[in-house]
């Protein structure tokens, strides 16, 4: 995801006194090669989206060959009034907003630490990181053994310092969704981890020893060297950890199932739902519009911020 | 964007590379008919039969027994059963998996899902004249059950069972509030007073509540509770395929608050979940418990001193109770073979053949030569509530409707709200209405 | 025992004051209690899971919550085995995001190597919708492309896996900014020898592109082999499903057989957890330059 913009035509400005022949020759090699990807992007991206965007006007089903009938902007505006529709978009910001503070905060707090080692790193970076490789399936069957009432290992630790009741933790509906979104801290932050550690590695060590000198503390050091230098890392952690929280599904689908009684269903699960148990692809098609909508105004806010950060620097 | 340096990330690429191809001639000499399927897309050995259930607990268990028996009877076919979680999500499945042309070759539906699936075009009709030879001929089903397999005069599904709201009731407790009569049987309920004076005098002996019913995260036990009731009133709330909305608003307020006087008593609490309901009642805090009839094993398990019987006609009109079916149906696949079609029928004329075990999990069989046996009068409480399977009320035919559906999940949402005291009946008829408004107004995408 | 990774400060170290040394040293304890307790915490639960798995089912019904056992068994894992579920799992898996790997090298290597040293007429115009692909996630679009795979009768197939997975935005972008990143002298001068396009690509850029190749090959494999929205949706077959989506159905199959669940769970942790181990260093890299997620 994180695009810069790279200049095309790096190397033309040498060449511009070429033939013309030698120039057709060369936009047929271009396009040559261009061709198998394109065929591929076009089949299934670019021709996928547009007929999503048609099919958000029409009510189409699953179970007809076809468009269906015209709708205009009734799916839009059914969806709009929708409680289920909102209640969904509110799971999935409320996902985003209780992950990504302690994904990006955890994250750049350990890489601050593990970068201060001398031996070692390799371990931390493995024991954080590992979880990430992780299938999200063998993920959820690990935290639902773990979150399990009464003899998973969670509520045997919290009886064993005292703590007699603890919530059931996935079938309690105010208490579910913290509970993926813990599991998802765990799952996740190796990834967030591993970019501030990159990060970090950039920050010449000169920087260090010259307010070493200066007399500097190290919490002086860490504000006024180390989180300033990262800001573009963390830009980066924030957009990419925000639209990854976005696209919710695979833990709350294989742990709550959306449940208990839809207190965690997510946007991309009401799709799901309305898509293919209800057979609705119009109305479906609507939905996914509007969610695209979303991340894509995440991607512009930071977009735009990241241009006027380059500008300013 | 700067990329790491050319660095000894070739030699371990190559061996990556080295080791993957080792890796993927072994597997591919080990798992050829595998690998064809995926490339492909051709069928599993012809010896094979597949089947998926959404039956959990007790009823997985019962099917697994009986699994076993067909088994036995035909060791040559290899009987593949995949058992998924029940509601949306297993029709789900079953939907996507047809619709990919990979559908298992039977598979469990309930009644009111199965209307919706034949509907779609995912299932496959079933011929008289073919089911004939394996005795599946109507006269040997429940007839209201079998009524409701046809959908549009067509033949989909063979039923197994009729599952209603049934009432259980605390032996103890009941007889010490003087409820049960000289044969040990409970007394009849059926009026309004005389089930809230049954509660109340319930109440007195537990010191708790007089009856209990799952409320939290649980539309669909409100649902039939609330419908049972309604539907004994007369009642109808769906017309013309569900593109009509018929809620009678003075019979649903009167029922609603009926469940409203119940909870201002304190009869019935007024915030608990599923499994609190049933641990309300086996350990005596409660003495009736409303919900299907599959929570039958579970007290046994739990020794609660209890019986069960029919839902009482508390309003006193044409007897009614909510219920669904468990069904067999056969989706759609194009490459379903006459002979494998045949395989499929014995398949389940043996599991219907096994009524018997069924049964013990609380379910009314289908399956009439063994309803009407002395072995099935003798399965007590199972057998109590056998007449009502053809006085039951399926949910009313919509795109939207049936078990685990939109509509049981928008009707329980607005009904549980009043059973916890946060909602008048009259705002939760109107957020019915309003909320069903929005599927009735949208064309049937089936 | 870690110290700090500031060598040369040792040696202005006596030149400084007593007490910041102390503080110093204190804050790198700190430090080091902090980092360790947390990778206990991460560590737990992949031990826990691997601890249960490897117990009998009684004991576990016995004493849900005791790391020891009295005897251990991998009965759990030949149970699996012998269901013989997920070896077919792993071959899918393994399939999938091989050839996945594969065609995405190729199509958007030879892509990006179009856009980034040919001038063929609409190169920017290209590059700039592929740059807007990435604004698409892909999971908006599983309800058109479920509609177009159901159309050619590909569910239930490798290739409908496989076929999407191919023209992915950012592996061009990442093939763009490489070859960009190669002096274009390069292929100017094969050029003047006679050397077609096809073979400058081929046998001058592609050998010298290994960083970015096993970058893109890397996540292109670990996303297809972790995918679960799209293949749940499209795969329902038993046999022929990938390891993630049919790890989600053994849940029910097992219901409460802790032992196979967490059994299954570490065979679906393996295969990725080990290839981590292997390629630390490629795939750390891979995702600090490129950061895809």
């Amino acid at each position: 995801m994180s695009v810069q913009t790279i200049p095309v035509d790096a190397g033309s400005r040498a060449r511009t006194a070429a033939a013309p022949n030698k120039r057709r020759d060369e936009g047929r090699a271009g396009w040559g090669l261009a061709t198998p990807f394109l065929i591929f992007y076009v089949l299934f991206l670019i021709g996928p989206t547009i007929y999503g965007i048609i099919m958000s006007f029409f009510n189409s089903s699953l179970q007809h060959a076809g468009l269906g009938g015209f709708a205009g902007p009734d799916n839009y505006t059914q969806a709009l009034t929708s409680s289920d529709f909102w209640q969904s978009m509110w799971h999935t910001v409320l996902f985003t907003l209780m992950t990504t503070p302690p994904l990006v905060a955890v994250s750049l707090m350990l890489a601050i630490f593990t970068d201060r080692l001398a031996r070692g790193r390799w371990f931390f970076r493995l024991v954080f990181f590992a979880p990430y490789v992780v299938p999200s399936a063998a993920m959820a069957l690990i935290w639902t053994w773990l979150y399990t009432p009464q003899i998973g290992l969670w509520d045997k630790w919290l009886t064993a310092v005292g703590i007699s009741s603890p919530p059931n933790w996935l079938a309690d509906p105010s208490w579910a969704m913290a509970s993926v979104a813990l599991a998802t801290v765990w799952w996740t932050l190796g990834f967030n981890f591993v970019l501030y550690l990159a990060g970090l590695q950039e920050i010449p060590r000169e920087l260090y020893e010259a307010a070493a000198v200066d007399g500097g503390s190290r919490w002086q050091q860490l504000r006024r060297i180390t989180i300033p230098l990262l800001n573009r890392t963390t830009a980066l952690v924030l957009v990419l950890q925000i639209i990854a929280s976005l696209k919710i599904f695979d833990q709350i689908f294989l742990m709550t199932a959306g449940g208990p009684n839809y207190a965690t269903r997510p946007l991309l699960e009401y799709v799901y739902d309305i898509g293919f148990t209800d057979f609705r692809t119009g109305y479906a098609a609507a939905a996914s519009m509007l969610y695209f909508l979303v991340i894509l105004a995440v991607s512009l806010v930071w977009f735009v911020a990241s241009r006027r950060q380059q500008k300013g620097a | 964007m700067v990329m790491g340096t050319d660095g000894p990330g070739f030699s371990r690429r190559s061996l990556l590379r080295g080791a993957g191809l080792v890796g993927l001639g072994g597997l591919l000499s080990g798992c050829g008919s595998a690998l064809a399927a995926g490339v492909a897309g051709t069928a599993p050995p012809g010896n094979t039969l597949s089947y998926w259930n959404l039956l959990g607990g007790g009823d997985g268990l019962r099917m697994q027994a009986m699994e076993q028996a067909y088994q036995k009877q035909h060791p040559k076919i290899a009987l593949s059963s995949v058992v998924l979680a029940w509601g949306n999500p297993y029709y789900t499945k079953v939907s996507l998996a047809t619709l990919g042309q990979r559908p298992p070759d039977v598979a469990i539906s309930h009644l009111t899902r199965a209307s919706i699936l034949a509907q779609a075009g995912l299932l496959e009709p079933l011929n008289k004249s073919e089911l004939a030879p394996y005795g599946l001929t109507g006269g040997n089903f429940t007839p209201a059950a079998w009524d409701m397999a046809h959908t549009n005069g067509t033949l989909y599904a063979i039923p197994l069972d009729t599952h209603p709201l049934v009432m259980y009731y605390n032996t103890d407790i009941c007889k010490k509030a003087g409820l049960l009569g000289k044969d040990g049987r409970l007394k009849n309920l059926d009026d309004p007073a005389a089930l809230t004076d049954a509660l109340t005098a319930a109440k007195k002996v537990t010191g708790a509540y007089g009856g209990v019913i799952s409320i939290n995260s649980d539309t669909a036990t409100q649902w039939r509770f609330f419908s049972s009731l309604y539907y004994q009133l007369g009642g109808s709330v769906l017309a013309d395929d569900g593109r009509k909305i018929v809620l009678d608003e003075a019979k649903a307020e009167k029922v609603l608050s009926f469940i409203q006087n119940l909870v201002k008593q304190g009869l019935i609490p007024t915030s608990v979940d599923y499994p609190g309901a049933i641990t309300t009642f086996a350990t005596g805090k409660a003495g009736f418990y409303f919900e299907g009839d599959w929570e039958i094993t579970t007290f046994q398990t739990t020794k609660t001193p209890f019986s069960m019987t029919a839902f009482p006609n508390v309003f006193g009109g044409r007897y009614a109770v909510q219920a669904d079916s468990h069904s067999f149906v056969l989706p759609k696949d194009p490459r379903r073979t006459d002979a494998m079609r045949q395989k499929i029928f014995v398949f389940i004329r043996s599991l219907l053949g096994q009524s018997g075990t069924w049964a013990q999990g609380g379910h009314i069989p289908a399956w009439l030569p063994f309803q009407k046996s002395a072995a099935y009068d003798k399965l007590n409480p199972a057998s109590n509530y056998k007449q009502v399977a053809n006085y039951v009320r399926y949910d009313e035919r919509a795109w939207y409707s049936g078990s685990g559906s939109d509509f049981e999940n928008i009707m329980g949402f607005a009904i549980g709200a009043v059973s916890a005291g946060q909602m008048a009946p009259a705002a939760a008829i109107a957020d019915m209405k309003s909320r069903l408004a929005q599927y009735a107004n949208t064309p049937s995408p089936v | 025992m870690s110290t700090i990774a500031v060598p040369r400060r040792r040696a202005q170290a006596k030149a400084e004051s007593r007490t910041t040394d102390w503080r110093a040293r204190y804050f790198n304890w700190f430090c080091v209690s902090v980092l360790l307790v947390f990778a206990a915490i991460w560590v737990i639960p992949l031990l826990w899971a691997l601890d249960t798995s490897l117990k009998p089912d009684a004991v576990i019904a016995a004493q849900p919550t005791s790391w020891w056992s009295s005897t251990w068994t991998f009965h759990a894992y030949q149970e699996l085995f012998n269901i013989g579920n997920i070896q077919t799992w792993y071959l899918n898996s393994f399939v999938i995001a091989l050839l996945s790997a594969v065609f995405a090298v190729v199509a958007c290597s030879m892509v990006g190597f179009a856009i980034a040293r040919t001038q063929f007429k609409g190169r920017r115009i290209i590059y700039g919708l592929i740059a807007a692909g990435l604004l698409i996630p892909s999971q908006v679009l599983i309800v058109p492309q479920f509609q177009e795979f159901n159309y050619v009768h590909l569910l239930n197939t490798y290739w409908v896996q496989v076929l999407p997975a191919v023209a992915v935005p950012i592996a061009v972008i990442i093939f763009v900014a490489f070859f960009t990143g190669i002096p274009a002298s390069l292929g100017e001068a094969a050029h003047v020898d006679g050397a077609s396009w096809w073979r400058i690509y081929r046998s001058i850029y592609m050998p010298l592109s290994k960083p970015a190749i096993s970058a893109v090959f890397i996540f292109t494999f670990v996303w297809k082999w972790n995918d679960f929205l799209w293949p749940l949706l499209t795969l329902t077959n038993t046999r022929i499903m990938t390891l993630p989506v049919g790890l989600s159905q053994v849940g029910s199959a097992f219901g409460i057989m802790y032992a196979e669940l967490m059994a299954s769970a570490v065979l679906g942790a393996l295969p990725l957890v080990v290839v981590f181990l292997l390629f630390q260093r490629q795939i750390v890299e891979g995702i600090a330059t490129t950061g895809i997620k």
